[in-house]
Parts: C-alpha cells; structure tokens; sequence
C-alpha cells in the first residue's frame, strides 16, 4: 500500500453495557479502495463506521481517517469523509437542490462554486431533470442517489456508505453500482457496507466479513474464496433401501480426504442424498465418483454445491461459530 | 489549487466566528424555507392579528361609553379634561388587554414552534447526516433557535401597528410600547430556548411540546399558587396568624414569570396607571404600606416605611420598571443556559470532550490533502 492508509483502525472496540457491539477490529483501507464490509445484520457494521464518521466515540482502540484519529478532532475528520447511515430521512419540504445547497452551505462550500457543483452531482446520481422537485415526490431509489450526492458536496476523500442498496430494486442496485464505479474514478475511496456478500462482489478491491463485532476473514473476495474452496461440499444422491445407502455412507467415511458425512434424506425420486465434505481436487474428485461406482454403489447424481458468495459467508460466520462452540 | 485544498484546508482561528455566523444562517435559511413556504405561516400569522385587531375592537367597544361616563362627558361636567381622560382611559385599557393578550398567544405559540427542532430530526432521522457535517453543534441549535424566533419577532412586530393606535388616544407612551415589546420579546426568548431544551433532551416531539407546556404553567401560575402559598404558611404561627409583620415568599419565586413582567409594563403607563396592579405588585417585593401604616419622620416630613424600615414611595411611581428588566434579564440568562444545554445535548455522546479540547494531533501524521488526491489519482491510471 502506498502512503498513508485512509482508513485504519487498531483494536477498536466499542461496548454497549455487557454488549460488545465491536470487540477489537484491525481495519486498513489504501487510497483509492472500494472497501466492502459484510455481515449480518448486528454484526458492528454500522457501529464501525459510526466510529469513523464521528457520530459515536469508541470505548477503546483508536481510529484514524486521512490519519487524523477520529476522537481528537472529529470536525476536521468530518470534513474529509461523506457519511451515508444506513437509515436516514430526508427533508421533505426542500427541493432537490434546495437540499444539496443546503449540506454545500453547512460544508461550508462557497457561494460561487455551489451553484455548479450541485450540477454536476445531480449528473453523477442521474437526477438531473429532478433538481427543482420537492424530495418528497421521489422514489426510494432516487432518495438514496440524493443522499449519495450529499455525501459528496465537499469532495470529501472518503465515502462511508451504510447499506447504501438495501431497499433497493435491482434496477436501482444496478445504478448505484454504476455510481459507485464513477466515483472510484473520480479517485475516491469508499467504505460500504452490506448483509449481503454477492452486492459487494464485483465492485471491492477488498472486503472484511465480520460477524458479531469480529473481522473474521479480510482480503480480496478472490483470497476470501480460495481459502473456502479447499474443502468442497460434494452432494451425492443413490438408489437402495436404508441399509444400501448406510453402507455407502461408511464406505465414504472411511476416505481420508472426507471430513464429515451428513444427510440421508429422500429425494422426490425416491433417490437419497447424502453431503460430504470432501478436501480435494476435481480431479481427484472424478476419482472418488468411479471408486464409488466400483464399489456397487448405486449413484444416480454427483456434484459439487456450487459455493456462491453467500455460501461463503455463511460458511465463515458458521465456521467460526463451530469453533466457539468447541 | 485544486477543489479539495480548498476544502482540507484547515480554517484560520480568525475566520471560526465567520465560519461560525454562516453555519447559523445556513441552518436559519434552511429552516425558514420550509416554514415560511406554502400558506402555514401566513395563515398563522393573519389569525394572530386578526385576534388582535378583534381585541382592540372589542376593549373600544366596551370601554368607550363607560369612559366617557365615569369621566363626566355623561354629567355634563368635563369639558375638555374630561374628553382627554375618557380618551386616556380607552387607550389604556386597550394597551393592557392587547398586551396581555398578546402575552398569552406568545406564551403559547413560542414553544410550539421550537419544541420540535431537534427532536423532529431525530424521528425522521435526519439528525445524524446533520450533526455528521463539521458545522459546530452550538451553531446548529442557535441557528435554530434563531430561525423561530425569527416568525415570532416577526409576529411581535407586525403587531405594532396595532398596538400604536393606543398613541391615538393617549394614556400609554412610546416607552411603554417599547417595554410591552422588549417583555414580548424576552419571553418569546426563553420559551423559545425551553421547547428547543427539551427537544434535545427528549426523544419524542410529543413529549417536549408536553413537558415545555408544563414548565410554562410552573412558571406562570405554578410560581404564583406557590408565592399565594408559601406566604400563607410563612404567616402562620402557632396562635393562628400571629401578630408583627406580615412575612412574604421570596420575590425571586416571580423572577421568571412573564405575567408579572407584562403587568409591570402595563401598571405603569402614563399617566398613574391602573393602582391596583401596581400596588398589588409592590406588595410581592414588600414595598408596600402594611396594615401597621407604619410611617418615618424627618422633621415635619412624614413617609411611610416598609416592615424593613425602607421608605415607601409614590406606590405609582416607586414599582416603575421594578419587575419587567430583572424578569427579561433573567429570561435572557436562563434561555442562554438552555442554550447551551441544548449544544451539548446534541453532540453524541462520548464525543462531548472531543469538541472543547484543543486540537493536538497524535498517531500518524495527517497525509497533506494533495497527497491524497495525487494517490487515488495514481491508482486510477
């Protein structure tokens, strides 16, 4: 990473009476990063970035935005960052403009520049022929683009968007995304977060998936996946009474490279499905369907569960809580 | 230059008060365009006078023939002392009803206005984006304030016309116009500060508007009951009601009620005044003959003297502008406390030492804004 990171925080932990919202996150985000925060719903997400938008003090660790730490100067950090929360209204009575002139002036931006900034903002969030209807008149897809403007009046360095697509159709998750590549053009750097992986995706250049106030794994969604992918999840479905698919099941437990034998339960077509977890290759997972069928037992469907980015998550926020539970 | 230097650039101490004037007229502009707009405040404004005006009317109506009675126009006597006292009489009378009046509609229009300032954000949640800005939270709170008070002066004021068709008929002074404003004015003030005190205190808009109703009444007829109250009980002794001078409850207990101040203003105007206002109201700082009429005499010049041996005045001229400056004075001080209360309220919690401490930067150096925007420019290229 070059020069100072936008976003760093060191063990931050942020305690609700007995409740520990966020126990000790060690976050880095470079210039220039569209950083994804995933996790369930009440994982910290929104306490995390409350933190760094100044709206909520830490009860220990430190936070740095641009490097200034978010506690000892939070009107000079406000300046530098665009806060989105994840819920929000809007002032219903002011006009679209009236409304972005509105945070320009509290930003302090001057009179000159405001005129043609709110311009060119409503271009960026494609609201340019709303500019003189009243905010109460629009969707919910166009409120969120409106309150996505507002976070950029000042041109601040870095976006902190909380949930920023939930609610929204696909169509209007589409557009956000597009925004949000324009503005990772326009050199900002963005902090979002989502309870759903897949939204986040295409667009992060990292992401950290945190589950009840822990990162649990951080990195690209690439390093996130092949980490996962070791162990693949194999659904296997025969023919035979009880006893044919028992045996099976032994028989497959017996295979070093499986880790667990789960299920038994009956298809519609009278096939059994049973799920191991098998580490190991395609290749070396052709070998096992053909030992099996030597074996005489009676497959009718081999496949592997396709991981999607949701099933890495689950397998993460699982994983970790198989090892808590141990 | 570019956009974002000018935006990271830290501001000079010098220009913390210009920056902070702007952010209060940032909030007031933003607050009276969307009050002022549509027919609200216009209807609201046109009822208030319309009342008003229909006061005025009213007090004329019913004061005029018995004026003109009691000062001799209807005896015959008179002449012209007689239509210049019937003439100061109606004007009176309409001065201390409009007055009073428009007291009372203040009283009740002031908190409406500010008890949902800040909680109102907060239910629909505009709160955070607001307070997320680096406008300083004092200004937020007085730029709001300012902005309905700014309706009420505005009401205040447009009432003035009215008020002045007392200098028509005489009997209360260009001064007593200016006092009956400065009392409004102050009240308007301080109920002000207290719906915006408990806006930022209370969660719920419906919860401050009640509870800043509640504190009116305290202060209007709660501290009057418990001054009727408490001299009763200071009066007891354990033969009945003793002998020796009556005892009275502090005079403080009325230093915030604007009914006295309006009283005072209205008591005194020229000429004389209404008497039994005004010794009513020298009887609650005690400046008032007692039952005793004790009296002090230097030579041949007798004075009556209060139960503390002070020299008891013209009762008329003695009360002139005794309540209404210390009432207003307390109004202003307290609606700054409240103020200031409510500054507080507003920054998040935990983060309220942040904002007094002197900025001295720890942990790593801040990157120059340039480098910033030099960095994420590489990383697109």
């Amino acid at each position: 990473m070059i020069g100072t990171p936008v976003v760093e925080t060191r063990g931050l932990v942020k305690r609700y009476g007995d409740h520990l919202a966020v126990a000790g996150v060690d976050l880095l985000v470079g210039p220039g990063e569209i950083y994804g925060l995933v996790g369930p719903n009440g994982a910290g997400k929104t306490t995390m970035m409350k933190i760094l938008a100044t709206l909520l003090a830490p009860s220990a660790g430190e936070a740095y935005v641009t490097g200034i730490p978010v506690g000892d100067d939070p009107l000079e950090v406000r300046r530098r960052i665009g806060y989105m929360p994840d819920f929000y209204g809007v002032y219903d009575d002011l006009r679209v403009w009236e409304y972005l002139d509105f945070f320009a002036r509290c930003y302090g931006v001057p009179a000159n520049r405001r005129a043609t900034m709110i311009g060119e903002l409503l271009e960026i969030v494609g609201l340019t022929e709303k500019r003189d209807e009243y905010v109460e008149s629009m969707s919910r897809g166009m409120r969120q683009r409106l309150c996505l403007a507002h976070t950029l009046v000042h041109d601040p360095a870095l976006l902190i968007l909380d949930e920023p697509a939930s609610g929204l159709d696909p169509r209007a998750r589409v557009e956000l995304r597009e925004i949000l590549r324009e503005l990772r053009g326009m050199g900002k750097t963005i902090l979002i977060s989502s309870h759903i992986l897949p939204e986040l995706g295409e667009m992060c250049t990292g992401v950290a998936i945190i589950d009840r106030g822990r990162v649990l794994r951080s990195g690209t969604i690439g390093e996130i996946e092949r980490s996962l992918r070791a162990t693949a999840l194999l659904r296997v479905d025969l023919l035979g009474d009880e006893a044919a698919v028992n045996a099976a099941r032994e028989w497959l437990g017996t295979d070093p490279r499986i880790a667990d034998v789960l299920g038994g339960m009956s298809n519609a077509d009278g096939a059994v499905r049973i799920e191991a977890a098998f580490d190991g290759t395609p290749d070396a997972q052709a070998d096992l369907l053909r030992a099996m069928v030597e074996a005489g037992h009676r497959v009718v469907g081999f496949s592997q569960a396709t991981s999607d980015l949701e099933e890495i998550f689950l397998k993460v926020t699982g994983q970790i809580d198989e090892e808590t539970a141990a | 230059m570019t956009a974002s230097d000018t935006v990271f650039a830290r501001p000079a101490r010098a220009s913390a008060v210009r920056e902070f004037g702007s952010s209060v007229v940032t909030i007031m502009v933003k607050e009276l365009r969307s009050r002022m707009r549509g027919r609200r405040a216009f209807i609201v404004l046109t009822v208030y006078l319309a009342i008003l005006a229909l006061i005025t009317y009213g007090v004329y109506v019913i004061v005029a023939p018995n004026a003109r009675g009691i000062t001799g126009g209807g005896f015959g006597g008179g002449g012209f002392g007689g239509q210049a006292n019937a003439s100061a009489l109606i004007g009176q009378s309409i001065f201390t009803l409009l007055s009073i009046f428009q007291l009372i509609l203040i009283c009740f229009i002031a908190p409406a206005f500010t008890a949902g300032q800040i909680s109102l954000e907060r239910e629909k949640q505009t709160l955070d984006l607001l307070i997320s800005t680096p406008m300083r939270p004092s200004a937020i709170v007085i730029g709001k304030l300012a902005a309905a008070l700014a309706f009420v002066v505005l009401m205040i004021v447009a009432a003035i016309p009215i008020t002045a068709i007392v200098l028509m008929y005489g009997g209360a002074s260009v001064d007593d116009i200016v006092r009956q404003q400065l009392v409004l004015l102050a009240t308007a003030l301080v109920l002000g500060a207290i719906g915006l005190f408990y806006s930022a205190l209370l969660k719920r808009t419906q919860a401050a508007t009640v509870l800043t109703y509640i504190t009116l009444l305290a202060l209007t007829l709660g501290t009057t009951m418990l001054f009727i109250f408490w001299t009763v009980v200071a009066n007891q002794t354990e033969n009945g009601f003793g002998v020796g001078p009556p005892k009275r409850a502090p005079e403080q207990l009325m230093y915030m009620n604007p009914g006295i101040a309006m009283l005072d203003v209205v008591s005194n105007t020229e000429p004389g005044g209404f008497g039994g206002i005004n010794s009513t109201l020298a009887q609650l700082r005690g400046n008032a003959p007692d039952m005793n009429g004790e009296v002090e005499c230097q030579g041949d010049i007798c004075r009556p003297i209060d139960r503390n041996g002070n020299p008891i005045d013209d009762v008329a001229s003695a009360d002139s502008g005794y309540w209404w400056p210390r009432i207003s004075a307390t109004f202003v001080v307290v609606a700054a406390l409240l103020t200031l209360a409510a500054t507080r309220l507003v920054i998040p919690p935990g983060m309220r030492w942040a904002f007094r401490r002197p900025r001295r930067p720890t942990g790593p150096a801040p990157i120059p804004a340039s480098a910033i925007v030099e960095l994420s420019e590489e990383s697109d290229r």
